[in-house]
């Protein structure tokens, strides 16, 4: 038994009200010493009185706002997000491989490295062919010149040679010789159909 | 420290995923507390039914009773959240996402808990998300009224033709809300769950994580502060 000089402390007394609230019934002592105690009733009775306002008060305001009818929406509006949620939207499958690689993390993981692997070889192989045009056009370049040079040279020759050395004349004849190696088909089959072929430059010489 | 968001001690053990049904509270928490043995409630029961259907694909039949449950708690659910947020909109979304969360998740309910108690753990996360977002939100930009609408729905529900009588309720309601806005995170969400949502220490215990006389002694200083703070009367 609680004696009466020793009062109940404040949280007893909480406890004691939210013991009451949910219906249960006291510790056997405390109630006796509530029943007794004038001090300790009169504090409960406090206590309990501002906890209901408290209460009562907040209760009544979200009561307030949530009427029966937005509470209807309410329900209504779960109701939606559930139809929704639990019927998925119908995903067209076409393209149907395109929609499989995307779906899954790991080939969509993939997917970037194999871009760059594509990128990569496709940058290699154009600076290859670019590299070996470039070098097939300068070595183009490089015989047009050559041949240029000799057939200029080949129209200088009778006037050089009216009074020159015999160097000169080796050259020319040196020069000549390019040309016509360089006018010639490199092909082996085809040089012996060259060797038939009438050429402009001896019957130009002939007629001459 | 009077930390106003995080409310619990232990946050990732607290932090209630929809999964949590079989084993919500925190393996220090669990060791300390046998467990809530109960008998089954009526909600409890109406969503192993739930779950049944789910599992045999009766989705529609899933979906009608599940309309039970929601009719069933969403003016309690209602009263939290708005205890919580103080504004009826954002209560009303963070009601809906809970609902939404545990249908989807109800497949892993197990009784062990009473449903109540699981899905106001998920209803007070989600709640405390968006008190969160809020106050992230408001240190970038100036914050509107969230409570004006309240205000005038309050208004146009008060029926008392007096405006002294309603500017005094009003202010009391201010009053109010201030002092439990003023409380301690850990003693506001004790005192909103046991006094707006009718749970018991043990409820809250179980909800929380907090040890059940943890709870008793949050809810008697939440009680004591809010006197306090309000004068003796509200």
């Amino acid at each position: 038994m609680i004696a009466r000089t020793r009062h109940l402390h404040d949280d007893r007394l909480v406890e004691c009200y939210l013991t009451e609230r949910h219906g249960d019934a006291l510790d056997p002592p405390v109630a006796e010493h509530l029943s007794d105690c004038p001090s300790c009733t009169e504090r409960y009775a406090e206590l309990a009185q501002f906890m209901e306002t408290v209460r009562a008060e907040g209760d009544a305001d979200a009561d307030a706002l949530f009427t029966p009818e937005r509470l209807h929406a309410q329900r209504q509006a779960i109701a939606r997000r559930l139809q929704g949620i639990v019927r998925p939207a119908r995903v067209i499958s076409f393209p149907r491989r395109l929609v499989r690689r995307t779906m899954t993390a790991s080939t969509s993981r993939m997917a970037p490295r194999w871009a760059a692997a594509t990128a990569a070889a496709g940058l290699f192989v154009g600076v290859a062919l670019g590299a070996g045009y470039e070098w097939g056009a300068h070595a183009r370049s490089v015989r047009q010149t050559l041949a240029a040079d000799a057939s200029r040279a080949s129209r200088v020759a009778p006037v050089a040679a009216l009074g020159n050395s015999t160097s000169d004349l080796a050259d020319d004849v040196f020069l000549s010789e390019l040309e016509i190696a360089l006018e010639r088909p490199h092909t082996r089959e085809l040089q012996a159909f060259d060797a038939f072929t009438p050429h402009v430059r001896p019957i130009r010489d002939e007629s001459r | 420290m009077n930390n106003d968001m995080g409310i619990f001690p232990e946050p990732a053990a607290v932090r209630v995923d929809p999964d949590a049904g079989s084993a919500p509270a925190p393996a220090g928490a669990r060791a300390r507390r046998p467990g809530v043995a109960a008998p089954l409630s009526e909600a409890s029961r109406v969503a192993i039914e739930i779950r049944a259907l789910i599992e045999r694909g009766e989705m529609d039949e899933a979906r009608q009773r599940f309309g039970e449950l929601v009719t069933l708690h969403q003016r309690r659910a209602s009263r939290i959240a708005y205890q919580y947020l103080r504004d009826s909109a954002d209560a009303d979304e963070a009601v809906q996402d809970a609902f939404v969360k545990v249908f989807l998740h109800l497949p892993s309910y197990r009784e062990a808990w009473p449903f109540e108690v699981w899905f106001t753990r998920i209803l007070i996360n989600g709640c405390l998300d968006r008190r969160k977002a809020r106050t992230r939100r408001d240190r970038w930009f100036v914050g509107g009224e969230p409570s004006s609408a309240d205000e005038a729905r309050l208004a146009a529900a008060d029926a008392t033709p007096d405006p002294e009588r309603r500017l005094l309720a009003r202010e009391r309601r201010a009053r109010l809300a201030a002092a439990i806005e003023r409380l301690d995170g850990r003693q506001r969400t004790v005192f909103t769950l046991c006094h707006y949502g009718d749970c018991t220490p043990r409820e809250v215990s179980a909800m929380t994580g907090l040890n059940e006389s943890t709870v008793r002694v949050h809810l008697f200083r939440a009680a004591r502060k809010l006197r306090g703070l309000l004068g003796g009367k509200p």
